[in-house]
């Protein structure tokens, strides 16, 4: 296990990031559309956790994918997503580097965790929206519902859909991590590639 | 040597430090995601919400600008007439919508503007001034240089799908997206190899902090826009 | 002056299935290049001349894992005691594939990147980047997006980093692969400059016309050791017929002599493909085809050849209907093909071959081309395998595409067009980075497709590929067809104009 960083790992990330992002690009764009913006926590993962399964088997020490997290962060940023991306971001990296480790880098089950814990930076894309528009939607609501009703509103949504968005993107990583795991056995391991 | 010759040309119309860049960035940022919708807190968010299009104007994307003042428009329009008269799903789809927009529109546009008003160069000189480290750099300069053969790479192996026939005869989307995706994620991989050796020939690595030809510097307007920024966010906690 | 004392290397390679493999690179090789010396490096592929310039810029062993034995000096220093950065200091290197070697999506920042790297002062890269450009005539190419250049350009900003940087030695790995031969001798007059310069240059590769007059030494090798080593002289005296059982490219494009098949007997000579007022253009208008008025027999093999950007692909790509926007009629053995009927019509194998290799087995990639729902699988399967054992590929039918080797996967890939049924087969540079052996394997491969009947059509730059196997040749320049006309001894020398020899 190399405890350095040699510029062909800075290379890796920076093209399987580069990978990752553009397809979790083209998905989240079908997310516009309000109905798929609900389940686009669980297809994004699906899609992407193909190539980040690849990317993983690639990964032999500490700190790639952390790397990759702060990227996308920063990339999420500069487009206008504001700052708690970064905390979401940084966070299912740190806990996704913690799985990988305790895998020692040579498990496939580890992998394919590591794609669903992954996945939970993609709240930071959906959570901003949630909470910050609550606040100005139920204000807004005051004046014709009353104020009881807005509390109790409030009070109802948010944790039901917040632990329905996580599951979603566990359940999307893990799918997309078997689905990964598969494509590996299938064409990598057997071209030699792994 | 008469240097009638331009190395790289200047982007048109005014020229912003990156850091400044980012600079906005946070600021609209912040007051648009959290400004409530009374008192200073509104001003600042009217503020905020016209700095992109002010932005787009000054360097020249007149499309993307004056359509994000139509699409705001339109918002407005919805907000204030369309909703009060629908109800119930329609109504909370339509408000959503809205709301989503006006509140993080101008965030969007501004990321908009800086993606479409910095290169890659520009970008990546601002980082090392930054003191980010090497580790960041590196990475997201190889990404900016490998979105474009990513595109090449998804043409290719398209075309060769169209020419052999797949894709019409595969019913089970799986399968489609495994014959897309296996040769990219392949190629991926022989690149990140054939770069690798190219730039360590090339001397990337270096524990010597490189130099760049690019010129990013802070200029007069930049600390003035930075004084204006930092004035909007404490008035914005402090109301 | 650089030094190798008893230098032997073997890559570690391992298999699909885990187990380590040996390849030899190098064996017991003592070199000494002097001081301002023109090496070239040649031989089968494998011979060891990749591995000698991955030694002499540091890859090997830094970035290639394998068993390094024995010693190499640059300038009195052994190369075990510095860093792949110390040694680009000295060394600066070429690569045969312009696509993958650049850093930079900017021209301008890409021509920095080897001075920026070692630290240099901004104003001095600039500075040498403006005496560069004004020495190499490539001001045009400044502040461009490398993905808009086109082969040949691409290796000229590669050169130019390297000019702006000046190392003492200056490596290339088959750099004139991709290139058409205007390109190539762009690159024959940056060499000629580097020589002029006193630079140290190491020059590995299968094309040898253009090295014939500004080599000094020609090394000639076979797994992994030399076996000839001549100087300049004797390179001058190489017949070609000595070279071809060196296995070596011929020195000089006059001597290859014409050995194609068109004085054989055609079995439908009156079939042609016709384009009738033809014309294609891209959304920028800036590049388009036009054929007003073109037939050519369907039993030849036919040439296209032009320079970069002359609209080889351009036109290939709408014949084979992968373009829809087109006016005109393009009409096959009397029926004109519409956009679909052509897709049904064509198959073509790419430059770059992974990108149409999709299946998990060579067995399967061959049976993906067999749509017709007729057949049943065992009798599709039995086809493929005849197929297969034609093209020497029986012993791989279940070997994932991916680990075969170059010349593997293209015949793979000719297989899954032979069993598609489609009668017109488009070759696009199918000899690039080729030697002399494995070309001559291509060149009998497509004599046999005209055998069966197939219509071949080939983008090539390679003259001595054209004069094996080619019977007919269609000349383009600025997306028009300037010349077609069939190769023989009296129209050869419009084929020699247009390499310029």
């Amino acid at each position: 296990m190399q405890k350095k960083f040699e510029i062909k790992d800075l290379i890796t990330v920076g093209v399987f990031t580069a990978l990752y992002f553009v397809l979790t690009f083209i998905v989240a764009c079908l997310g516009f559309i309000p109905i798929f913006m609900a389940i686009m926590p669980l297809i994004a993962p699906i899609l992407v956790g193909i190539p980040l399964m690849l990317y993983f088997s690639k990964v032999k020490h500490f700190g790639m994918v952390l790397i990759t997290s702060v990227i996308i962060a920063i990339l999420m940023f500069v487009t206008g997503h504001p700052y708690p991306i970064f905390i979401f971001c940084i966070g299912a990296g740190l806990l996704t580097e913690l799985v990988l480790f305790l895998g020692k880098y040579e498990s496939i089950k580890a992998c394919v965790i590591g794609s669903s814990t992954f996945s939970l930076w993609i709240l930071g894309m959906t959570i901003a929206f949630f909470f910050s528009f609550r606040e100005s939607y139920f204000a807004s609501l005051v004046d014709g519902y009353g104020q009881e009703y807005v509390d109790k509103m409030m009070s109802y949504t948010p944790t039901w859909m917040f632990f329905a968005m996580i599951a979603m993107c566990l359940v999307g990583g893990l799918l997309g991590g078997l689905l990964g795991a598969g494509v590996l056995k299938k064409h990598f391991k057997k071209a030699g590639m792994v | 040597m008469d240097i009638g010759l331009q190395l790289t040309t200047e982007k048109t119309g005014l020229k912003i430090d990156p850091r400044t860049k980012i600079m906005i960035l946070i600021t609209v940022g912040i007051i648009m995601m959290s400004g409530k919708l009374t008192g200073v807190e509104y001003i600042l968010r009217i503020i905020c919400t016209f700095v992109p299009f002010v932005l787009l104007l000054s360097v020249r994307q007149f499309k993307s600008a004056f359509g994000y003042l139509f699409i705001l428009l339109c918002v407005e329009l919805c907000e204030g007439f369309i909703v009060p008269k629908t109800q119930g799903v329609l109504n909370l789809v339509i408000m959503i919508i809205c709301g989503i927009i006006s509140r993080f529109g101008p965030s969007y546009l501004c990321g908009w503007y800086v993606v479409k008003s910095t290169s890659v160069s520009e970008f990546v000189t601002a980082m090392d001034k930054m003191y980010f480290p090497k580790v960041i750099t590196i990475p997201m300069s190889v990404m900016f240089r490998y979105f474009p053969t990513l595109k090449e790479e998804y043409s290719s192996i398209h075309d060769a799908m169209k020419m052999r026939g797949i894709g019409k005869t595969v019913k089970n989307p799986f399968v489609y997206i495994e014959y897309i995706l296996v040769p990219i994620m392949m190629s991926t991989v022989q690149i990140a190899n054939d770069l690798s050796a190219a730039s360590l020939t090339k001397g990337l690595g270096a524990h010597k902090k490189r130099t760049h030809i690019c010129d990013v510097r802070m200029k007069v307007f930049d600390v003035m826009l930075i004084v204006v920024l930092i004035a909007m966010l404490v008035i914005f906690f402090i109301f | 002056m650089i030094e190798f004392k008893d230098v032997t290397f073997k890559y570690n390679i391992t298999d699909a299935e885990g187990n380590k493999k040996d390849a030899v690179g190098v064996k017991d090789l003592n070199l000494k290049i002097n001081d301002g010396e023109f090496v070239v490096l040649t031989g089968f592929s494998g011979c060891g001349k990749t591995t000698i310039i991955r030694l002499l810029n540091g890859l090997i062993p830094k970035f290639y894992n394998g068993e390094l034995t024995g010693e190499i000096y640059i300038d009195g220093k052994n190369t075990m005691d510095m860093t792949i950065y110390d040694v680009s200091e000295k060394v600066g290197s070429v690569f045969q594939n312009p696509r993958s070697q650049f850093f930079n999506v900017n021209t301008t920042d890409e021509i920095a990147f080897s001075a920026e790297n070692q630290c240099i002062d901004p104003e001095i890269i600039k500075s040498k980047i403006i005496d560069t450009a004004y020495s190499m005539h490539i001001k045009s190419l400044l502040d461009r997006n490398i993905f808009d250049l086109s082969g040949g350009e691409k290796q000229m900003v590669a050169c130019a980093g390297i000019d702006v940087l000046s190392p003492t030695i200056i490596v290339l790995d088959e750099p004139s692969s991709n290139l058409d031969h205007r390109a190539i001798r762009r690159l024959k007059n940056i060499l000629e400059e580097w020589k002029k310069q006193g630079k140290t240059i190491v020059i590995a590769e299968h094309r040898l016309f253009f090295l014939k007059d500004l080599a000094d030494r020609m090394i000639v090798m076979e797994k992994g050791e030399i076996i000839k080593d001549l100087n300049k002289e004797e390179i001058s005296l190489l017949k070609y017929k000595e070279c071809e059982d060196l296995g070596l490219r011929a020195l000089s494009l006059e001597d290859v002599p014409i050995e194609n098949d068109s004085g054989s007997k055609q079995n439908y000579p009156n079939d042609r493909l016709e384009f009738k007022d033809f014309f294609f253009s891209y959304k920028d208008k800036k590049h388009s085809v036009s054929v007003p008025d073109l037939s050519v027999p369907c039993n030849d093999v036919i040439a296209i050849i032009g320079h970069n950007g002359a609209g080889k692909s351009t036109l290939v790509r709408n014949i084979c209907g992968l373009e829809k926007r087109n006016k005109g009629s393009i009409v096959y053995k009397g029926k004109k093909l519409s956009n679909s009927e052509r897709l049904r019509n064509c198959y073509m194998i790419m430059q770059d071959v992974n990108h149409q290799l999709f299946t998990e087995s060579v067995l399967d990639e061959v049976m993906l081309s067999m749509t017709d729902r007729k057949t049943d699988k065992e009798e599709k399967e039995a086809k493929a395998k005849e197929i297969l054992d034609k093209l020497s590929l029986s012993d791989y039918c279940d070997v994932h595409p991916m680990a075969l080797s170059g010349g593997q996967k293209q015949r793979t890939a000719i297989a899954s067009g032979i069993v598609s049924g489609k009668p017109i087969i488009i070759f696009d540079e199918p000899t690039s980075g080729l030697d002399l052996n494995h070309m001559y394997r291509v060149a009998d491969l497509i004599k046999e497709l005209k055998r069966i009947g197939k219509t071949v059509l080939i983008i090539t730059h390679d003259y001595e590929f054209i004069l094996k196997c080619c019977d007919y040749v269609i000349h383009m320049d600025n997306g028009v067809v300037t010349d077609s006309y069939r190769i023989d001894n009296t129209s050869i020398d419009r084929l020699k104009k247009f390499i310029e020899i």
